[in-house]
């Protein structure tokens, strides 16, 4: 079965990162071989002074693919996982949903992007969660990472919200190579510009410091630009890619 | 002209250049003794040491933050 995994509220202003954590929960579950894990993405939710977020106000998600016996174990080591390493004053918040069990996918979508428009209350999450029949469940603190857990599962299933985790390697910075070799490192199902252009094969590419890539379109997409006039697109900076 | 604006009602400054005054940002972690730079995913600026990537700055909005350290 497939399974969408979210976490959020982990981290204090001093330490941890909910991505460190989703981290740790995917080697536990491959490590114990329980299935694979797909991509870690970090959703960005609402920015607001009345948040009582760390910094960022982000959550994280990832999918894995495992026999129905593993499901109760993976919660139970995954809420084990953020009561040990969340860091002492967070919120930690586990949300995993079974796509066979999910009763209404697109109410999930809609409080995903509900999250990045106005204050939801832990009650409103768990509330939903009851309906649709997904695990949520606080771990910590004020438990309130459950709204955001809850969220980057929706938001996941959009299949166009998000950044993966982590950094891109292809080449060296300032090295120009073409679609087909970015496509054939796996790591990259499309690249896109900005504007929507899906690039051909031959096209070619600048690539910059940080790579990073974003999920449009159920696609691991990298992103790029190219300034009027231009020939040769260059990869997206953090900058282009902060509302992704 | 300070870089800051004056203290919220949580007594917190806001930074003054918004979410993309590169320069105001690194010029002012580069003299910053509590800079520490956050989690890889949640870099914003080019330059590594700017408050945009610094842990201690918090987002109040899309286009402002304010310093924990302040
Ligand atoms: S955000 Fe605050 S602590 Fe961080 S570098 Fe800027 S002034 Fe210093």
């Amino acid at each position: 079965m497939k399974i969408y995994v979210g976490i959020d509220d982990t981290d204090s202003i001093e330490q941890g990162a909910t991505g460190e954590t989703a981290k740790q929960i995917i080697r536990i579950i491959e490590e114990r071989r329980w299935g694979n894990c797909q991509g870690l993405t970090r959703h960005q939710l609402l920015l607001h002074p009345d948040i009582a977020y760390t910094s960022h106000n982000s959550s994280m998600c990832f999918t894995a693919e495992i026999e129905t016996a593993s499901l109760e174990p993976l919660i139970e080591a995954a809420a084990g996982c953020l009561e040990r390493d969340s860091a002492p004053g967070s919120d930690p918040g586990l949300c995993v949903a079974a796509e066979e069990q999910l009763r209404d996918v697109e109410s999930l979508i809609a409080y995903g992007y509900e999250t990045k428009k106005r204050i939801i209350t832990k009650g409103e999450a768990y509330e939903l969660a009851g309906k649709l029949g997904v695990h949520l469940s606080e771990h910590g603190g004020a438990g309130i990472g459950v709204i955001g857990a809850l969220a980057g599962v929706g938001l996941r299933m959009t299949n166009n919200d998000g950044r993966f985790q982590g950094r891109l390697e292809l080449k060296v910075p300032g090295a120009i190579i073409n679609v087909t070799e970015i496509l054939c490192s796996n790591l990259v199902e499309r690249v896109q510009s900005v504007d929507g252009y899906v690039l051909n094969k031959n096209e070619e590419v600048r690539l910059g410091h940080k790579l990073k890539t974003v999920l449009l379109g159920g696609k691991r997409t990298l992103l790029v630009y190219r300034r009027e006039g231009a020939l040769v697109w260059k990869t997206c900076t953090n900058a282009h890619l902060e509302h992704y | 002209m300070d870089d800051w604006i004056k203290k919220n009602k949580r007594g917190q400054v806001r930074f003054r250049g918004g979410s993309h005054d590169w320069l105001l940002a690194a010029g002012i972690a580069g003299n910053c003794p509590h800079f520490v730079l956050d989690d890889e995913d949640e870099l914003l600026a080019e330059e590594e040491r700017s408050c945009y990537n610094c842990r201690f700055r918090r987002w109040i909005d899309r286009y402002s933050f304010v310093c924990m350290k302040r």
